[in-house]
């Protein structure tokens, strides 16, 4: 029986017009369905192994009712969009201690439970994946809006303004280079490449050999030991400081005056975001990579009936991460080289924030002392002494690189 | 007949003169009612000279009536028959300083709010003279029937020295000479020794007169803005996180406006355990009875005053009249200065009355604290004579951080009454701002009034909406007109968080940001902006340069008169030097004692490298 349905279904693909074309039709209980699923018979979604699927889609039954002809997709339930394994470890060695239910009370909106949570939200008008399906969950601090020129805001109610993409008001940064050139998310992650659980099906160089003319594509170590992204993400969300705020029903609620819903559990703010360019350290392939706070995390337990825990740092973990923002240009060699705090090698002169001093046992989140990489390392001291020498080779570079600046730039240098 | 009235005129005309000075009666009543109240002063003992009132009958409402406030004698409406009468010379100086006309605040709003009339006004008319020492006539604020006069009145009113303001926590202050003088605590409320006071509002702290004003008393006022009472004390507002928490509340450190405190670095001089009062004279404070259209022409002190410039040791002056205003007002400090002591003088070429020349050296004396610090001088060494430095402010290298506020939206909705602080009553029209995005480092530069390169901040990018009484939306976020165009602005300042180690050749030669390009990608010989401003395709909303295929391009004003972006070739010149800094990174390196000639690059990177160090 089921194989006489997926034939039919098949047949009935095949018939049709390419995937996109929006056929109608209605069931005789009034049902309107869309789509190329619109010409199949009930069944053969709604039927698998001689019972009825209610939902047929669910990660409860593996979407059963899809894969008869959508062979392999179950996998993606067990990739970390719906297990978000990552997500709940760092929340078991985070919270535990403080909140054993942390995960569920602040994490739930967003994983994969259902085929529909990407393809068209309802059963019956089944659609390609959009990228709105895709930012409606990869926002705030998992990539995706940066794609689009899109940073999240502050917290606080002071700046929710301007704006707003799915709801929400965001801060106009410059887009990625791929999403100007209308490019969408499911052109590099391919349904293919996730259910195999990897990230994208192509990486940079799949589709982009490094031009040798620009100075720095001629340095050896720069295409050796660097991400493409390492100088080419222009920008990323950066959160130095996220505070958990257990407010539950006390009254001090009020003077929390900061974006989020009356009957959360939870406030949250941050001591400080950035959106500028990333600091570097080492992802798991040992390639320099941008890497962002994921997360430094302080608990206050501010209930009435709460323990009043305050300001207690829970993780202070790092992240390297491909911030969305590629750019064909990059920073000057400056940005990284000579800049101690890009790499998190702060000198203490140097340092502005006095998070001491405010009571935080870190001395500076541009300090790799007390911090760790969830998923790499930090740049070693060495490393650092080793990328600023001045070899005969790094002058003239250098020199190089600021020539054609400077030559390029209108103006005289006499008076 | 004759004789009597003689004798009254001396009684009561010594009563006048001396008053301040008069002991106080017996059988005082305000004494036998306000018991522990603290004596304002040994010199101001007296109550009804300053208070009025009447101190021989014991029913509180006859005593009362004839007091003048009865609460603050030192406020506007009173500060002629009180304070005035002895301290005639500096309430004159008081009714022209800009922290009683508020005018440079009130012209500068005309003129980025698209009110420019061509009239100056005032917080209340008055006739006061001009730098050149002309009548001018200033014209009450109250008259100014525009938005910028709307702007002023109910949002940036409180904050001057005419005005009480005591709503605000840790913001609020008295009115007249009280403001400074006799301060607030940060909830406004008495808490000294006067049982019949203590805990009432709005009132000071205490009842003791500070001739020489805390850091706090400055702070009351200058925490919004320029941020400069806060920068200098090491603190940031950021981006109002109200985190890290403290004893469960919002923290770590509240000001007004619900906003929260960090902790930065703070300024060297206040590390060093200086007041504001110890760099900034009274006349800059009190003003010096000329009346300026701007706070840096009041402003008669310079960091080269102390620590000299490349080419000109610090200037000084001997005491040598009796009458010298040095002797006169350093009779508060634990030293007082003496005749013949040569005196530092101010960028005006007028004395300090705390900063000396002594030993070969220059002395800072603490005006509160008594403690004397040493002034490096920096004149001839070689990392202050680079040459093209010469056009640098001292703070352009020596800021630690410059607080800039990036977009800044207003909101002014005439179905909404809101309270207009000049006029003491609610009418229709409320304002409220939202913003955009914060940023300590890096800051920007450009040209500054004096033709000098200087960090500048936003000031302001005012973006307007405007509602009708219908709350109709009749202006979207509207960018208003300045120096004939639509731009937004940004305005020379000196953040007040200066360091002792500048910022390093490579780290602002070598970022674009720092010559107003803002957070960029940079590409051949194109800038892209990566913060952007929304009403833009591409413009940066942190700096006001483009550079597109090597032209540079500037769209936001620098406000003051003479002051502009860098152009091109500054641009160009900038970025030029790090040819040189490739090798030579030491600023005392002699290269830079005189101008850089780029035709020796190509023998230079010829060398060996070792010659090249």
């Amino acid at each position: 029986m089921r194989w006489i349905l997926v034939s039919a279904a098949l047949c009935l693909l095949l018939t049709s017009a390419a995937w996109g074309v929006n056929n109608q039709s209605r069931t005789a209980d009034g049902i309107s369905i869309s789509g190329v699923h619109a010409q199949l018979p009930c069944a053969a979604c709604h039927q698998a192994q001689g019972h009825e699927l209610k939902q047929p889609s669910s990660a409860m039954n593996r979407a059963a009712g899809c894969v008869g002809c959508h062979q392999g997709y179950a996998a993606i339930f067990d990739q970390s969009m719906a297990t978000r394994t990552n997500e709940k470890q760092f929340v078991a060695q985070s919270f535990n201690k403080v909140d054993p239910h942390f995960f569920e009370k602040n994490c739930q909106s967003c994983h994969v439970s259902d085929c529909l949570d990407c393809h068209g939200g309802d059963g019956h008008q089944i659609e390609r994946a959009r990228q709105e399906d895709c930012l409606s969950c990869h926002r705030d601090y998992f990539v995706g809006r940066e794609y689009l020129g899109m940073a999240p805001r502050e917290d606080a109610n002071r700046y929710q303004r301007g704006a707003l993409y799915q709801g929400e008001p965001y801060l106009k940064m410059r887009p990625d280079l791929h999403a100007e050139l209308q490019m969408e998310c499911r052109d590099c992650h391919t349904m293919q490449s996730l259910i195999a659980g990897r990230k994208a099906a192509k990486d940079c160089t799949d589709c982009h050999q490094a031009e040798t003319r620009p100075v720095e594509h001629r340095i050896e170590a720069h295409m050796n030991k660097l991400e493409c992204y390492a100088c080419h993400s222009a920008w990323a969300p950066q959160e130095y400081g996220t505070f958990f705020l257990r407010l539950g029903e006390s009254e001090k609620r009020t003077y929390f005056r900061l974006k989020g819903d009356a009957d959360d559990e939870y406030l949250k703010s941050s001591y400080l975001k950035r959106q500028d360019a990333p600091p570097l350290g080492i992802n798991s392939k040992g390639k320099v990579s941008p890497i962002r706070p994921q997360f430094i995390v302080f608990y206050s337990d501010l209930r009435e009936e709460g323990d009043g825990t305050e300001n207690q740092l829970t993780a202070a973990r790092w992240q390297a991460f491909f911030p969305h923002t590629v750019r064909s240009g990059s920073g000057m060699c400056d940005s990284c080289h000579g800049n101690a705090r890009r790499f998190l090698l702060e000198n203490e002169q140097d340092r502005i924030y006095f998070l001491e001093r405010d009571g935080l046992p870190l001395a500076s989140f541009w300090s790799q002392e007390g911090q760790v990489v969830g998923n790499g390392a930090f740049f070693s001291r060495e490393r650092y002494a080793a990328i600023n020498e001045k070899s005969p080779e790094f002058i003239r570079t250098y020199v190089e690189k600021w020539k054609k600046l400077v030559e390029s730039v209108e103006g005289s240098l006499k008076d | 007949m004759k004789v009597g009235l003689i004798f009254f005129i001396c009684v009561f005309g010594s009563a006048l003169l001396f008053g301040g000075c008069a002991e106080t009666p017996v059988r005082s009543t305000c004494e036998s009612c306000h018991q522990g109240l603290e004596r304002a002063s040994d010199t101001h003992a007296d109550c009804v000279s300053c208070h009025g009132g009447d101190p021989g009958t014991e029913n509180k409402d006859r005593s009362h009536k004839t007091m003048y406030g009865p609460k603050n004698p030192a406020s506007p409406e009173h500060w002629e028959q009180t304070c005035g009468m002895c301290h005639a010379y500096h309430l004159g100086r008081v009714k022209s300083n800009l922290m009683y006309t508020n005018t440079g605040m009130i012209k500068n709003t005309q003129a980025t709010w698209e009110g420019e009339d061509g009239r100056l006004y005032a917080t209340s008319a008055g006739e006061v003279h001009d730098a050149a020492g002309e009548p001018l006539q200033l014209r009450d604020v109250r008259a100014l029937n525009n938005l910028s006069g709307e702007l002023y009145r109910k949002f940036c009113s409180l904050c001057h020295i005419g005005q009480e303001s005591n709503q605000s926590w840790a913001g609020s202050h008295a009115s007249g000479c009280a403001a400074c003088h006799f301060p607030y605590n940060d909830n406004g409320t008495y808490q000294g020794g006067d049982a019949t006071m203590n805990g009432k509002w709005p009132h000071s702290a205490d009842h003791k007169l500070r001739a020489l004003p805390d850091n706090m008393a400055c702070f009351r006022c200058h925490n919004r803005s320029g941020r400069i009472a806060l920068s200098y004390q090491g603190l940031n507002d950021g981006n109002n996180s109200l985190v890290p928490t403290k004893g469960g509340e919002p923290g770590p450190m509240m000001i007004s406006g619900a906003r929260n405190a960090t902790s930065i670095a703070p300024d060297i001089h206040f590390s060093k355990g200086m007041d504001c009062i110890d760099c900034h004279t009274s006349r800059d404070v009190m003003g010096d009875g000329y009346a300026y259209e701007n706070m840096y022409l009041q402003t008669e002190v310079s960091c080269q005053d102390c620590h000299g410039s490349a080419t000109k040791r610090p200037m000084t002056a001997t005491i040598e009249r009796e009458n010298d205003e040095a002797l006169r007002e350093s009779n508060n400090y634990q030293r007082q200065m003496q005749q013949g002591e040569q005196m530092v003088l101010t960028a005006k070429g007028r004395k300090y009355s705390n900063v000396f020349y002594e030993n070969g050296k220059i002395w800072l004396q603490g005006k509160r604290s008594g403690k004397l610090h040493e002034s490096k001088v920096i004149t001839g060494t070689p990392e202050h004579s680079i040459v093209g430095h010469e056009r640098m402010e001292c703070y352009s290298c020596h800021s630690r951080t410059v607080v800039q506020c990036y977009g800044c939206h207003t909101e002014y909705d005439q179905s909404k009454q809101g309270m207009d602080f000049v006029k003491g009553r609610e009418t229709p029209g409320r304002f409220s701002e939202t913003e955009d995005y914060r940023m300590l480092y890096p800051f920007p530069l450009a040209l500054n009034q004096r033709g000098m390169i200087s960090p500048v901040t936003p000031g302001c990018q005012t973006f307007v909406t405007v509602k009708d009484r219908n709350g109709r939306k009749v202006r979207d976020e509207y960018i208003a007109n300045f120096k004939g165009r639509q731009q937004l602005r940004f305005a020379p300042f000196y953040s007040h968080n200066t360091g002792t180690r500048a910022i390093g050749c490579r780290e602002c030669h070598g970022n674009p940001a720092f010559l107003g390009f803002g957070q960029h990608s940079l590409e051949g010989s194109s800038i892209e902006a990566t913060l952007i401003c929304e009403k833009s395709e591409g413009k940066p909303l942190d700096g006001y340069l483009t550079m597109d295929y090597g032209r540079v391009r500037a769209y936001s004003a620098i406000t003051r008169e003479n002051s502009r972006p860098l152009n091109g070739g500054e641009v160009k010149k900038a970025l030029a030097v790090n040819l040189c800094l490739a090798c030579h990174e030491d600023p005392k390196d002699p290269i830079y004692q005189k101008e850089l000639d780029y035709r020796a690059l190509d023998t230079c990177l010829g060398r060996p490298l070792s010659a090249a160090h």
